[in-house]
């Protein structure tokens, strides 16, 4: 039996005492975003710059609800929230530290010792380590579960073989927390799996091989692990408990801002290009995406709201992703439609169609990433109760 | 929601649940007006929502009207509770003690001849066949409410053949006129607003019979909800029904923060205009896909689907289409400009 309770997305506010966080960090990307084309601006989490991860560490806005012990700012998950959104919302390039900041410092918080929190979380917050993650195989993409490269427990340690693939930023990552078959004869596919945290630039048999995206840049992998001997110390959490790790990481992942806001930049550009002054016609379709965003925006932060009070909010979490994403891939396709200009790479034409070139190209990821389209519509069937 | 809204939505849900049916509905849709319904939604307060308790109301804000008017939307109740909760809160805000009986909303701007008499032919008037009173917003911000003495009614209908009535008065004055701080077009926007909230009770009514069917009935061997591609479509109907569901309940929201004293920034005339742009937009979706899992069934008049896919169809329209209301966001977004779009939307 359907309960319509479990899609509600109670109404939720940000407390007011958050307002000064979001204008401090506004007031400074106006400047620090200066430096930055229309173009770079419109990459948000593919944008990739080390040196304005610094900055951001070390105004304490990464790592920010890690725990103070380890290195983190100790803050609620919602002061996070509000640094994510607007830095996304401004086209902030956030790819150096994102994976860091969203998932990997929380995992390793959860489920590290007392020397990997240590060691791992004072760089998370200070935007100075890069975090991958080695989930998805050749033949194990959507169905997760299927992962079969191994983790070999040898005398002082684990011996590492298989491959890795779409892995965004292994070649220029510090740390990967893969996810790596400890035990093979296990009677389900979800046991007999294990997290590592991988020190990817001190260990030796690991290659991490860039594969070209359609429009011909890399930035995800195909990584390689060729007898990789990690040190016993290399466990994340519990040997065999992976799959669940694994859920509660994804949970992070499919629950943010970014799910809706990876486009924002273009929809600014769109509302500038055509003015007031624009036909009826075209003022109601940026009108309608005006309102998904408004919309989204009150999803999200329900989303939010939900489990900053310890709810498990992951049906309403899969709703947005899905809605989110439509929208993001709908905005490519509306904004050339109504401005009437043809998208153009790097150095051709102008910005606007630069942006819109952009994303145009990086549009079909946004259904793929973090779970396709397909893997939520599953999801949100199980939560109708129908699967 | 807290403890009044828990017990809101549970007596209403009660109320509407036990007595609004097939029978019912097709009774009314006959022309028979549900008079011991409509006394006892008023005598439980539901159309007193926002009235005073001086007023003899409950003196609660539209989040609790948000409530109300999703539950009439859910179980496609016909009557109007909505309008009347609405008409009650407009005249309560003009100072104008609200008199006993239905009175009808006049959806467009209502003015004065120069000898002071209003001498009006207002189309799309729900309800106003039943009406002792109708009431509607002057452009200089007056409440009017007039009684039938000088007013005739032509009867009309929506879609889902809910009264929509041109009222004409004939030199008619108003038995009462206050000024209350309000748009002239108030009634257009809290109208679009109640609408929307209907919509989202009607899309939720959608999903609920959708689900429902595909899970009992058998084809192939196994039941409808288990083919993927039907899943597929359950899960787009749970996504739009839940985004018009929380932006109808953020603009209901919005407005007891903020109020519609003017369309400037401090009122919650963003909020509004998204939640109907939203609800109108997702109707079109909605209709479909709940028409297309239920297969021939649905297209029947002995099931219940079809009284809440042509009240969803009428409704996208009444008080405003989505172009409408997205092109005044457009407008809205478009002054701000790109670098305080963020702004607006986070506010």
């Amino acid at each position: 039996m359907l309960n319509l309770e479990s899609l509600r997305f109670p109404r939720y506010e940000l407390p007011a005492s958050l307002d000064a966080l979001r204008q401090e960090v506004r007031a400074f990307l106006d400047t620090a975003l200066t430096r930055y084309s229309p173009l770079v601006r419109s990459n948000t989490w593919d944008g990739f710059d080390p040196d304005f991860s610094r900055e951001l560490g070390a105004r304490g806005w990464l790592g920010m609800s890690l725990p103070k012990t380890y290195g983190g700012h100790g803050r609620s998950a919602l002061e996070r929230y509000v640094i994510v959104e607007e830095t996304l919302a401004a086209g902030a390039p956030v790819g150096f530290h994102w994976i860091a900041d969203r998932q990997s410092g929380p995992v390793v918080a959860r489920y590290g010792t007392q020397a990997q929190k240590e060691k791992i979380i004072p760089g998370i917050a200070a935007g100075e380590i890069c975090f991958c993650i080695g989930m998805s195989e050749p033949n194990s993409g959507s169905d997760l579960a299927s992962v079969r490269t191994r983790a070999d427990r040898v005398a002082d340690g684990w011996l590492v073989n298989g491959t890795k693939i779409w892995t965004t930023n292994a070649h220029r990552a510090d740390y990967m927390i893969a996810l790596l078959r400890t035990d093979s004869s296990a009677d389900s596919k979800h046991r007999g799996l294990s997290q590592f945290l991988i020190d990817l630039k001190a260990t030796p048999g690991i290659t991490a091989r860039p594969i070209k995206d359609l429009a011909g840049r890399g930035h995800f992998n195909e990584v390689s692990f060729q007898d990789a001997r990690l040190p016993a110390d290399a466990l994340l959490g519990q040997e065999g408990e992976g799959w669940k790790q694994v859920i509660a990481e994804l949970a992070f992942e499919r629950s943010g801002p970014e799910r809706y806001l990876s486009c924002f930049v273009l929809l600014s550009r769109l509302v500038d290009a055509l003015g007031p002054q624009a036909s009826p016609a075209a003022l109601a379709k940026v009108g309608a995406e005006v309102a998904w965003a408004v919309t989204l925006r009150n999803m999200s932060l329900s989303v939010a709201g939900m489990l900053n009070e310890g709810r498990d909010p992951g049906l309403q979490a899969s709703v947005v992703k899905d809605l989110g994403c439509q929208f993001e891939q709908r905005l490519p396709g509306l904004a050339q439609e109504l401005v009437g200009l043809e998208p153009m790479l790097a150095d051709n034409g102008n910005d606007y169609q630069q942006v819109l070139g952009n994303l145009m190209l990086l549009a079909p990821s946004f259904s793929l990433r973090g779970g396709t389209l397909e893997i939520l519509r599953g999801i949100i069937a199980r939560g109708l109760g129908v699967r | 929601m807290n403890e009044l809204q828990n017990i809101l939505e549970e007596s209403v849900s009660r109320l509407f649940a036990e007595r609004v049916d097939r029978a019912f509905l097709a009774r009314c849709e006959d022309g028979e007006w549900p008079a011991e319904l409509w006394s006892l939604a008023s005598e439980q307060g539901l159309t007193h929502v926002l009235a005073s308790e001086a007023a003899g109301g409950m003196n609660a804000g539209w989040a609790e009207a948000f409530i109300v008017v999703r539950a009439c939307g859910r179980y496609a109740v016909p009557l109007p509770v909505p309008e009347q909760l609405l008409a009650l809160w407009l005249v309560e805000r003009a100072g104008i003690s609200a008199p006993s009986g239905l009175i009808a909303l006049l959806p467009t701007v209502v003015d004065a001849a120069a000898t002071g008499h209003y001498t009006l032919d207002v189309p799309r008037v729900p309800w106003g066949r039943a009406a002792q009173f109708f009431v509607g917003v002057t452009s200089d911000q007056q409440i009017a409410l007039f009684d039938t003495q000088h007013a005739s009614v032509t009867p009309a209908q929506n879609l889902a053949r809910e009264p929509r009535d041109t009222v004409h008065l004939h030199a008619a004055s108003p038995v009462a006129l206050g000024a209350c701080a309000v748009n002239p077009h108030a009634i257009r926007w809290l109208g679009a607003l109640l609408r929307a909230g209907q919509i989202a009770g009607a899309a939720a009514a959608c999903l609920e019979l959708s689900v429902k069917y595909t899970s009992d009935r058998v084809q192939f061997g196994r039941p409808l909800s288990q083919f993927q591609a039907i899943q597929n479509h359950l899960a787009e109907i749970a996504g739009a029904m839940a985004s018009v569901d929380t932006m109808a309940r953020a603009a209901f929201l919005a407005l007891d923060a903020r109020g519609l004293a003017s369309l400037g920034d401090d009122s919650a005339s963003f909020e509004i205009a998204a939640a109907k742009c939203r609800a109108s937009d997702a109707v079109e979706l909605l209709t479909r896909l709940s028409h297309q899992v239920h297969g021939a069934i649905g297209f029947t008049y002995e099931y219940d689907l079809q009284f809440l896919t042509r009240r969803l169809w009428s409704w996208r329209a009444e008080f405003g289409t989505s172009g409408e209301w997205g092109e005044h966001l457009g407008r809205a977004a478009t002054a701000i400009g790109g670098d305080g779009l963020w702004a607006q939307v986070t506010r």
